[in-house]
Order: structure tokens, then C-alpha cells, then sequence
């Protein structure tokens, strides 16, 4: 009680005596937290969406399709609150700028339903008095290109065309986007449904079910199953939705992670610094509170009390404008506040530890109060004598002096700078592997630019078309079907392209060799995985009731599909499977624009060919490319905030000897090299050990993280010697214009010889 | 009488560096209550050490060290600190006030320390910034003080919970002759009001306003004995410093 009745007095006048200090430290905290905080919930609101169009649109879990009316009451079962539905559904197909696509055209009444209501984005809903009125999915209506107002032409099974007016478009979490999920989605008024499509034999019906726990969704799914029987066409859970939704999100999620370490390392850093700073400049106040009778643990829970608190007000400040930042761009109810909370605990928690050193360092403070703070080891450096060697100029030998004689502020500051100068390294190498998706795309399993499917055209002469291009380096004839593999409730994909023994598809095998004869095959590290299977093992898969037994002799890098591929030479498939070749797999000629060969096959097959691009894997990643560019700003502004707090200590310690230098007669040009050489030898210290080291592990982090998402390793690149020469120069440079700012005002200032 | 200090052969060997330095070797000595000792010797005597032992602020390297009747050279840093509330007061040559706390924060801190109410502790530090005429500086941050006002409020502070021992490590060390005069005036004062004083001093004058003056040489007592001095009514009040 007592300690706590002094130690407040000295805490508070401590932080009166340097308001702006503590409001710096407090400031930078809270925007480290809240830059997490912000980017964490909206990166994974972007890269999830399932969770926000759920909240929104007051989702249900489980859908199921009837061939009619369900007639049992499946709001019966336990744990389901409300039904949605049902909701009479019919096939059509959109024809579109010349495009068809399959379209599940879906009656719902004019009034919003209580749950799964599809939210309107765009327009408005439906409206009874526009019974030509049709309300649009948004991706299906961004893949159509349609907007609000423009005609809809549907044209039904019985081959009818109706011409409908877009009146809205909406957000559902019902089904997942347009193109991965087909068919797209549509609604219309009971009325005009009835009209496109009178028959009722030819819909089904489509039900929701909104459940009190979302996890109880499979076993609600499996009565669902049970109850009703063989009235059932298929059921889904918004499991599924949301897979479908999400975006490559096991990448993203390894990415998340390391941001947030960064961030985390990033707060220590800036807080272990002002905080370790602060107890430097304290040494004799601290010996006097001792030499007083406080106790090496009160003078520690002192500083933890003091530092920490500042760490924590703004850890807080950081959290609630994160929170409010995220709140006005997504609004309140989505979101999450699970990741909100594991920030705002490990960076509490994170505060605490960095600034927990300083604190037992100054618990530790020998309780003579005379005790000099200046540097107790004056002897020259090794790499000072070295310096004399070889005749420096004055100025910098005493540089080369200044710089290691206090050991711990030295190795503070090179480390300081070392850390984020290691994570810009590893973020320049993921930069790097982007880029080596996009200039080598054969070595992420695209060597093939284009996939054909014959479209209009009948396979063989689609194929003689291919062939004549002369943008066409060779054409692999493929198919993609799922198979089933044993014990597992989902299936896998198999690819089959080109020939097993000759023509055989070049896929970038990393482990073990391609497949050279049928029967053999090679897959992704996420199969592997599934399987727990090795190179060298047996699968049995079944394609569509014919058994496929297959060796898999390599592993490839595989992006697709989280590495959860099985390729395959056509040959190794059964003829049903492989004849006519599903699509053909075009490689291009060195430098032959892929669009351009695109649209020339166009033009030569008359619109009739269905020719796409492959979407390479660092086009859907861009959004790391934004990540890294934060991300080397916010470090980049960390370390330069480490070398002032530094160069601050440095003149500090040194204020005595600046003036006994200039009395000896350094100009204070002279004086400014001087301390300039002393900050800027640990700057290229601290940013030569942060590259080696970021070089050395960038590598194999990528390779790791490249695992883990089934890729497979056998991806990293280390950034290229000339961003990294660019990268060192840049934060030398930037170190050094920041420490000359002190030097230069500390050689201008009349310091007088005083007493200490 | 008990004694309030006591040393029995203390010994300190400074070994931080290759060759191991003795300062202090070997010192007995024996304060009584009420004494007012002071400790001379040149630069590297020991003189400082001796004083920091005194109070823990520094280990003893062997010898036994009393307080109160009380050994205390086997207590653990915190112990010492502990102790160092109540029985210690100390003032240095360089005055050691936190810079960042006003005048009336610096001497209230180690009452509140030991124990006291809010209110005690303000009752305390104005009368004794009263009894020393620092009234009005109460406010001020020491950094506006002159070098003798700083040094009387380092003096308030060492005997705001009334110490068994004042321990003074040169605490003219760093004034001009006139504030010497006043922060010597101000020790005798108290010194006359029954307090135990151990001081510090390389100068003649200043220790001759002792009782007893030990000198220290190499870190041994090369002589120890009372300062004969014709003692008036008014010894103490006017001190001759020429």
C-alpha cells in the first residue's frame, strides 16, 4: 500500500514530465493494433464472404432439393428454428450476348421472407405490379454483365423464349459465386414462373432450414436424408457455401498469420524501445528511489506498472479504432469478434513481455546513485583499432569507437533493425515467388495458357483447328472427372492430359518422375495429405462405377484445388472417360499472346470453340501484393522509429564527450561524421544480418507455408539480387537520413562542459 | 549504550576488472548515538565505499556491519531496502532529487515509502521545508533551484522518517562556500537535536565542524580521535569559515 502510494507519485510525475513521449508510444501501439485489427477482420471478410452474407441475409444452414412439395414436416426437427420455403425452382437457360448459361430460375412472393430473404444490392425486389420483373444473383448477374433495367431472356426447357426486365440485384448466401457454383440463381414472382414454365414435373422444389446450432447442420441434414427418402434430389450445408466462397483461404490464412506476428513483433519492438530507452535515461533516478529503500521488485513492478500501462491504453485506443474502422466499412453485425479479441489478448500480452526486460533491467539498477552513465568500457574496438590501421579520417575512427562500446544499446539497435529489415526480406521473397507464378506459369503445372472445349464444333475438327494455329506449340487433349476414393466421403479430382508415355503433359514434378506409362500417376501435396499416401503407393479410385488403380510414382506443384489433384495420361483413364477428349490443353509459342491465339480461334471456329484462359494462381492472389506493400511500409516506419530512439540514447550518452571533442578541436562537420559513422556502422549491421537471414529462410517458409496449403513445396523463390541490393541501399539510405536529423542538430547545439 | 553503527574488520575488494582492488581494508569502527562523525581522506581512500556499505547500497566483501544492534551485513538487497526506509537517511554530493518530482513529491516520497498516510506525509514535509526555509519553493521542480536549496531539500528528504543514522557522502562537495556554510549549519542543527550523523568530506573545514574525525588512507583508519574544541552555549551556530 504504502510502495503503491510512492510509486504512484513518481509515476505520475515521470509521465508528466514527457506527455508528448507517452502520447507517441500510446499512438503507435494503437495504430499497430488498430492496422491489425482492420486488416485482419477485412481481409477476412473478403477473402470469407460466406459469414457477412449470412448475417445479412439471415442465412439457413441446410438446403435440400424435392422432386415436389416436401411433405413431411421437416420444421419438426430438433433444433431447427424456422423453414425456409419451399420454393418452386425450374431450369432455364439465359441466353446473354450470345452466351448461354444454365440458370435455376427460383419463385419467391413479392414480400421479404423472414429467413435466407436474398438482400437487394442494387434496384429493387420484386414488385407484383411488374410481373416481367426478374431480381438477379450479383455474381451471376457481374459474370452476365447485366444491370439493373436491362432485358433477361430466358428461354425454357420446352425451348420458349421469355423476355424478362432485371429489377434488382441481390446478395445471397445461399449458394455459392457464379462460375464456381452452377447453375446461377435468379428470382422471379410465383406468377411469372408459372408462366415461363408451366410444367410442374419439369422444377423442384427448394427448401431451407435455419438451426438454433450451425454444427448441428450435418446431423439435421441426415434426418433430412432419412425423412425424405427418395423424394429427395440432393442436400447441402452451409459447409459447403461457404467453401465454395471462400477464397484460397488456407493461403490466406498462413498469410493472416504472419502479418499478425509481424504486427505483434513490430509492437514489441517499438514498445521494448521507448520503454528500455526510458529506463536508460532513469538509471540515477532509479539508483535514488533505491538508495531511498525501494526493493529491486518494486522498482521493476514500477516500470512494468508505468510502461505497461501505457501499452495497454493503447492497445485499447488501437482495439476500439479498429473496431469502429471496421464497423463503419462492413457495419456492426458482421463483424467478428473472435479475431478482435485473440489480437487485442496476445498484443496485451505481447506489451507485457517486451516490456517486462527493461523493467527487470531496472530493477536490477545498482542502487548507487552516483554510479556514471556514460560508457564504462572506453577502450578502442577491435574494429576501431582496425580503423586507425588503416588511417581513417579522425572522425571516423572515433565513430567506430562510439558505435560498440556500449554493448547492449548496440546489439539493441542492430537487432532492432534487423527484424523488420528480415520481414520486408521474406515479404520481397513472396513478392518474388508471385512474380515466378507469373513468368514461368509451367512451373505451377500451367504450362498450358489456353484450355479449348470443341463447343459447337465436333472434337475432331475443333482439334484439326487447334493444330493449324501457329501460335499452338502443342495440343494436350484432356479430361477432368471425380473419382471416389476409398474411405472418403468426398471425391478428388483426376486430371488426365496428353499421353502417358509420349506427349505426356509436363507437369513440374519435384518429387520422384513423371509418369511414364498408364497406370501411372502423379498428385499434389494435398492428396497426399488426404490419402495419406506416399510416393510409390497404390490408389484405388472409382470413376463413375469403373475401378481406376493407379501408381503415383511423383509430386507435382499443384495450385488448384488445395493441391488435392490426381493427374493422369488420358490414356490411363477408361475409354468412356477419355474419348472424345474433354478439352484441349493448349501450350503456346514462346511469346505468343495468349489472347490474341484466343481470339483467332475464335474467329476461325465462328464463335463455335470455347476457348478460356488458365487463371494463374498469383492473379486471384493480388491481394497479398497490397498486404506486402502495408506491410513494408509499417516496418520500414518501425525500424526508422527504433534508430531515433537509438541515435537519441547515443547523443545522450555522449553529450559530455561532443564537447570535449569540439574543445580538442573537431569541426562540427566533423563532430556530425563522427556520430553519423556510429549510428550508420549498426545500421548496415542491423541490415545486412536482417537480409542474410531473411534470404536464408525466406525459401523455406514459403516452401512450408506452400505445404501446409497443399501446393507442395518446391514454390519459393528468394527475392532477385537486384530488389535485394535496391531493398539494403533503400533502408541504408533511409537509416542514415534519419540519424544525420539528430546528429546534425546535436554538432550545431553549444553543448557546455557541465556537471552531471 | 548500544552503538548505532558498528563495523567489525570490514573488508570490500572491488574484482570486477582483472587484478582485484581492495578499498576498503579492514575497518573497525563504532558510532554512538547523538555522534557526528566525519570521514576524511584523499581521492581513492575509500572514503565513499565505506559510507555505501554503511547504508547497503553496496556488498561487503567480508566483516560483520551493526545497526541498531542489529547485524545487518548478511541481509539480502531487499532486506537492505527495506531497512534503508527507516533507519537510513541519505545525501549525496550531487543531490539526487528525481528531477521529474516537485520539491514537496521529492520529500514526502520516502515517508509515504515507510508507511505514512497522505496526510502525515504533507504534515511532515511542511514542517520540515519550514524548519529548513523552503516553504515556498514547495512547488518548484528542483531544477530551479540553486545547488544549496537543492541540497537542503536532499537533506529534508533524508530526514523526513527520522533515521537512526544520516549517512552524507560529500554533501558540500558541489556548492560554493556560501551554501556550504548554510547546508554545515543546517547539519549541525540537526545534529544538535540528537541525530547520528556519518559524513564524508575531503575538506579540513568542513569536517571540523564534527565531533569526531576519522581519517581514512588506503582504505585503512590511519587515525581516529575527538576534535578538542572549546564547546560553548552557541557551538554550532556560528561556524568560522574562512
Amino acid at each position: 500500500m504504502s510502495t503503491m502510494r510512492a510509486g504512484g507519485r513518481w509515476i505520475r510525475a515521470d509521465l508528466r514530465a514527457r506527455k508528448g513521449q507517452a502520447a507517441l508510444t500510446v499512438l503507435a501501439v494503437a495504430g499497430i493494433v488498430a492496422a491489425l485489427i482492420a486488416a485482419v477482420t477485412l481481409l477476412e471478410d473478403g477473402t470469407n464472404p460466406w459469414r457477412g452474407l449470412f448475417a445479412q441475409t439471415n442465412g439457413a444452414h441446410v438446403w435440400f432439393y424435392t422432386k415436389d412439395s416436401p411433405t413431411v414436416a421437416v420444421g419438426a426437427i430438433d433444433g431447427v428454428t424456422h423453414v425456409a420455403g419451399p420454393y418452386r425452382s425450374a431450369p432455364v437457360t439465359v441466353a446473354q450476348d450470345g452466351k448461354k448459361e444454365p440458370t435455376s430460375l427460383r419463385a419467391m412472393p413479392s414480400a421479404p421472407a423472414g429467413v435466407a430473404r436474398p438482400v437487394v444490392a442494387e434496384g429493387r425486389w420484386l414488385d407484383p405490379s411488374q410481373a416481367d420483373g426478374v431480381v438477379v444473383e450479383r455474381s451471376f448477374a457481374s459474370a452476365l454483365r447485366v444491370k439493373v433495367g436491362a432485358p433477361f431472356t430466358v428461354i425454357a426447357l420446352s425451348g420458349e423464349r421469355h423476355t424478362l426486365y432485371v429489377r434488382g440485384i441481390a446478395d445471397s448466401a445461399e449458394q455459392g459465386f457464379f462460375p464456381e457454383w452452377t447453375p446461377g440463381l435468379a428470382w422471379v414472382l410465383p406468377g411469372t414462373l408459372d408462366r415461363i414454365e408451366p410444367m410442374l414435373g419439369r422444377s423442384e422444389w427448394v427448401t431451407g432450414l435455419r438451426l438454433t446450432d450451425a454444427d448441428a447442420a450435418q446431423i439435421v441434414s441426415q434426418r433430412v436424408v432419412v425423412m425424405l427418402d427418395d423424394q429427395l434430389q440432393r442436400v447441402y450445408t452451409w459447409r459447403e457455401v461457404r467453401a465454395a466462397m471462400e477464397l484460397d483461404n488456407r493461403l490466406l490464412g498462413t498469410l493472416l498469420a504472419l502479418f499478425g506476428v509481424v504486427g505483434l513483433v513490430a509492437a514489441a519492438l517499438a514498445l521494448a524501445n521507448a520503454a528500455g530507452g526510458r529506463v536508460l535515461g532513469q538509471l540515477r533516478d532509479l539508483a535514488t528511489l533505491k538508495s531511498m529503500g525501494f526493493t529491486r521488485g518494486q522498482v521493476a513492478l514500477l516500470l512494468l506498472t508505468e510502461h505497461g500501462s501505457l501499452g495497454l491504453l493503447g492497445v485499447l485506443l488501437g482495439a476500439v479504432a479498429g473496431w469502429a474502422a471496421t464497423v463503419a466499412v462492413l457495419g456492426a453485425s458482421l463483424v467478428a469478434p473472435m479475431p478482435v479479441l485473440t489480437i487485442v489478448a496476445s498484443t496485451a500480452l505481447v506489451v507485457l513481455a517486451a516490456v517486462g526486460v527493461p523493467a527487470w533491467r531496472g530493477g536490477r539498477t545498482p542502487p548507487i546513485p552516483a554510479a556514471p552513465a556514460v560508457p564504462p568500457r572506453g577502450h578502442l574496438s577491435r574494429l576501431a583499432r582496425l580503423a586507425l590501421l588503416v588511417r581513417l579520417p579522425p572522425a571516423l575512427i572515433l565513430g567506430t569507437r562510439d558505435a560498440f562500446t556500449r554493448r547492449v544499446p548496440a546489439f539493441l539497435t542492430v537487432f532492432g533493425l534487423a527484424v523488420p529489415m528480415m520481414m520486408i526480406t521474406i515479404g520481397l521473397g513472396v513478392w518474388a515467388t508471385l512474380d515466378n507464378f507469373l513468368s514461368h506459369p509451367e512451373q505451377v503445372g500451367q504450362h498450358a495458357a489456353l484450355h479449348v472445349r470443341a463447343g459447337k464444333l465436333e472434337p475432331a475438327q475443333a482439334e484439326r483447328l487447334v493444330r493449324r494455329d501457329p501460335g499452338v506449340l502443342a495440343v494436350y487433349p484432356g479430361a477432368e472427372v471425380n473419382a471416389l476414393a476409398p474411405g472418403e466421403a468426398r471425391s478428388i479430382r483426376v486430371r488426365a492430359l496428353g499421353g502417358s508415355a509420349s506427349g505426356a503433359y509436363p507437369f513440374p514434378v519435384v518429387e520422384g518422375r513423371l509418369y511414364g506409362q498408364p497406370g501411372e500417376a502423379v498428385a499434389g501435396q494435398g492428396l497426399f495429405d488426404l490419402l495419406g499416401a506416399k510416393i510409390g503407393d497404390r490408389v484405388r479410385l472409382t470413376v463413375g462405377g469403373s475401378p481406376l488403380i493407379v501408381r503415383i510414382v511423383g509430386r507435382t506443384v499443384e495450385p488448384d484445388l488445395d493441391g488435392e489433384v490426381l493427374s493422369v495420361g488420358l490414356d490411363s483413364l477408361a475409354a468412356k472417360d477419355a474419348v472424345p477428349p474433354e478439352f484441349y490443353a493448349l501450350a503456346l509459342r514462346p511469346g505468343a499472346d495468349p489472347a490474341e491465339v484466343r481470339a483467332r480461334l475464335l474467329a476461325a471456329s465462328g464463335e463455335g470453340l470455347d476457348v478460356q484462359r488458365v487463371v494463374n494462381p498469383a492473379d486471384r492472389l493480388t491481394i497479398i501484393r497490397v498486404v506486402i506493400v502495408a506491410l513494408i511500409v509499417l516496418l520500414s516506419l518501425i525500424g526508422l522509429a527504433n534508430l531515433l530512439t537509438a541515435c537519441a540514447l547515443g547523443l545522450r550518452d555522449h553529450a559530455f564527450d561532443l564537447a570535449v571533442l569540439k574543445a580538442m578541436g573537431l569541426t562540427p562537420r566533423q563532430v556530425m561524421a563522427t556520430l553519423v559513422t556510429g549510428s550508420g556502422l549498426l545500421v548496415v549491421l542491423g541490415v545486412a544480418v536482417g537480409t542474410a537471414v531473411g534470404v536464408s529462410v525466406v525459401t523455406g517458409l514459403i516452401d512450408l507455408q506452400g505445404h501446409t496449403s497443399g501446393v507442395g513445396a518446391g514454390i519459393g523463390r528468394p527475392p532477385s539480387p537486384l530488389t535485394l541490393t535496391l531493398a539494403v541501399l533503400a533502408a541504408v539510405g533511409a537509416a542514415l537520413a534519419v540519424a544525420i536529423i539528430p546528429a546534425r542538430r546535436a554538432a550545431r547545439a553549444q553543448v557546455p562542459i557541465a556537471t552531471r | 549504550m548500544t552503538p548505532v553503527l558498528k563495523t567489525v574488520h570490514l573488508v570490500k575488494i572491488y574484482s570486477d576488472g582483472a587484478v582485484p582492488v581492495p578499498a576498503v581494508r579492514g575497518v573497525d569502527l563504532q558510532v554512538e548515538p547523538g555522534e557526528f562523525v566525519a570521514v576524511m581522506g584523499p581521492s581513492g581512500s575509500g572514503k565513499s565505499t565505506l559510507v555505501h556499505m554503511l547504508g547497503g547500497l553496496d556488498s561487503r566483501t567480508s566483516g560483520e556491519i551493526w545497526l541498531d544492534g542489529q547485524r545487518v551485513d548478511t541481509l539480502s538487497e531487499s532486506a537492505w531496502a527495506l531497512l534503508r526506509r527507516k533507519k537510513i537517511g541519505f545525501v549525496f554530493q550531487f543531490f539526487n532529487l528525481v528531477g521529474n518530482m516537485t520539491v514537496a513529491d521529492n520529500v514526502e516520497l520516502p515517508a509515504l515509502l515507510a508507511g505514512a498516510s497522505p496526510k502525515e506525509a504533507r504534515e511532515r514535509r511542511e514542517s520540515l521545508l519550514g524548519a529548513l526555509n523552503l516553504t515556498e519553493r514547495a512547488d518548484a521542480a528542483p531544477g530551479q533551484l540553486s545547488g544549496g536549496e537543492q541540497q537542503r531539500v536532499a537533506l529534508a528528504r533524508a530526514l523526513a522518517n527520522q533515521p537512526s543514522v544520516l549517512l552524507a557522502d560529500e554533501p558540500t562537495g558541489n556548492l560554493d562556500s556560501r551554501n556550504t556554510r548554510d547546508v554545515l549549519k543546517l547539519l549541525s542543527n540537526v545534529h544538535k537535536e540528537g541525530q547520528t550523523i556519518v559524513m564524508v568530506t575531503h575538506d579540513a573545514r568542513v569536517a571540523g565542524l564534527a565531533d569526531r574525525l576519522v581519517s581514512l588512507f588506503d582504505g585503512e583508519i590511519v587515525d581516529d580521535g575527538r576534535i578538542a574544541r572549546k564547546r560553548t552555549r552557541t557551538a554550532g551556530a556560528v561556524i568560522d569559515l574562512r
